[in-house]
């Protein structure tokens, strides 16, 4: 049974943020609050689970699980990216185990019930007796695969696992006009462009720790060199996003000056700026004048999170030959950056544990995008 | 397709299955259910149309078609 929080308990948490305290221990440490976000903030809205670009070709499969659901994105036949239940309508069998193409239907391992890419269900054989594959009592055009609601935003596959959420574009429309500029394609290159972290932490935290700049001198001085805390700035979308802003971004190059070409028509204000926004619940966003990354955060237990980074370039000459080896530093310059915050996240997940911590007491003035992500939360399990 | 005895064609079925060929598989059930097709016991050709059919469904084979439209016409689809 979900919980709920009563208003004397949401009350701290919804102040200002020069008053307000943090969310308690229980919604890291407790398994039945776990649970109820996941209903509240996973299900009910809209989700990340997988980037698009693992699914480029008509007809490929690929099996996600979101904290336990069972899913799977397919490419049909129209290059109409969807995501069903991974389960037949039958007895409930998983249908896809493995990622790869799909030749011709889905056929259920099981009592192979077949269906087609869109979900349509083609064949129940036998399902009459012998040799008779129809039933007055099967009705196939209502037995097709579940289809979850979904959308791409900047590769990554969102999903609202309820069905009651408004659009994406709705949902997401303050984050989808503000980085408008960047809508061009996005080109991936591979291998050498993403990465796992596992990390012993909630799956808040990482979000939380993503959200402001305030750690950013003490936890990544090598950013603190060029890009000082005086240089950011906070983004505040109440009730969809908050995160951070550099005015001073400055393009990796290599010893010949060889950098990444430029986005297509981008503004001028872009030359030094990049933004990095945490869409709740658990897709973290970078832009910058020539790349972008979105790190996808899977909630694999209350305190263990799965952290898939993909790196994207914003022009396809990034992936050319010559670019390879500064492909490789843009990667690894990141993996440090985000590893360096695997102590404070996994510190931050111990540290709920201690039964006289009250929430937490914010810096009104650096930790409003964390606060602003907290009183999400909370507003959406009252 | 080269003539198969019974007990050959079982025989090839497993490996087919076995190796989850299902291309192949179509084709040896499309062959099983020819055999009792011109036996006349209907039926079986049935049951081994409804298998073809699956596993053409599942390669993509255009004799799929076939198959489904055979059962069709038994009134088994």
């Amino acid at each position: 049974m979900d919980q709920r929080l009563t208003d004397e308990e949401l009350a701290p948490v919804l102040e200002p943020v020069a008053t307000a305290r943090g969310l308690p221990n229980r919604h890291y440490v407790d398994q039945t609050w776990f649970e109820t976000e996941r209903d509240k903030l996973f299900f009910d809205g809209w989700a990340g689970i997988g980037f698009a670009k693992d699914v480029p070709a008509n007809g490929d499969a690929m099996p996600i699980t979101l904290l336990g659901q069972p899913l799977v994105a397919i490419r049909g036949r129209d290059g109409k990216l969807r995501v069903f239940l991974n389960i037949c309508r039958h007895r409930g069998m998983i249908l896809i185990r493995e990622a790869g193409p799909i030749r011709g239907a889905i056929r259920c391992p099981y009592h192979s019930w077949c269906y087609d890419l869109d979900g349509a269900l083609k064949a129940t054989p036998h399902v009459g007796g012998p040799g008779h594959n129809s039933h007055e009592a099967i009705h196939r055009e209502d037995l097709g695969l579940v289809e979850v609601p979904s959308y791409v935003w900047r590769d990554v596959i969102f999903i609202n696992i309820s069905g009651e959420a408004p659009p994406f574009e709705t949902a997401h429309r303050v984050a989808i006009e503000r980085w408008r500029e960047f809508d061009g394609p996005l080109f991936h290159s591979g291998a050498d462009s993403g990465f796992r972290l596992d990390v012993a932490t909630n799956w808040k935290l990482a979000v939380e720790n993503y959200c402001e700049s305030y750690h950013l001198p003490w936890v990544h001085p090598g950013l603190n060199s060029y890009s000082r805390l005086e240089d950011h700035y906070n983004i505040e979308e109440p009730g969809a996003f908050s995160g951070q802003g550099t005015t001073v971004y400055r393009q990796l190059a290599d010893e010949k000056g060889l950098v990444f070409p430029d986005t297509p028509g981008l503004g001028d204000r872009w030359q030094t700026a990049a933004e990095y926004i945490a869409l709740y619940p658990n897709v973290l966003f970078g832009v910058h004048r020539d790349h972008s990354f979105a790190i996808l955060l899977e909630p694999v237990a209350i305190d263990r999170t799965a952290e898939h980074v993909e790196i994207y370039y914003h022009a396809e000459e990034a992936l050319e030959e010559d670019h390879t080896a500064l492909r490789a530093r843009n990667s690894a310059l990141w993996e440090t950056v985000f590893k360096e915050d695997i102590f404070v996240v996994e510190g931050m997940q111990r540290g709920r544990h201690a039964n006289g911590f009250d929430g937490g007491k914010f810096s009104p003035v650096m930790d409003s995008p964390t606060h602003m992500f907290h009183r999400w939360v909370a507003t959406r399990l009252a | 397709m080269p003539l198969l005895s019974p007990a050959a064609l079982d025989a090839a079925l497993l490996d087919a299955h076995a190796a989850g060929d299902s291309a192949r598989l179509a084709a040896l059930y499309g062959k099983a259910a020819s055999r009792f097709n011109e036996t006349a016991d209907i039926d079986a050709a049935c049951f081994y149309w409804t298998q073809a059919l699956v596993f053409a469904l599942e390669a993509g084979l255009d004799e799929a078609g076939d198959y489904a439209e055979r059962l069709r016409r038994l009134g088994r689809i």
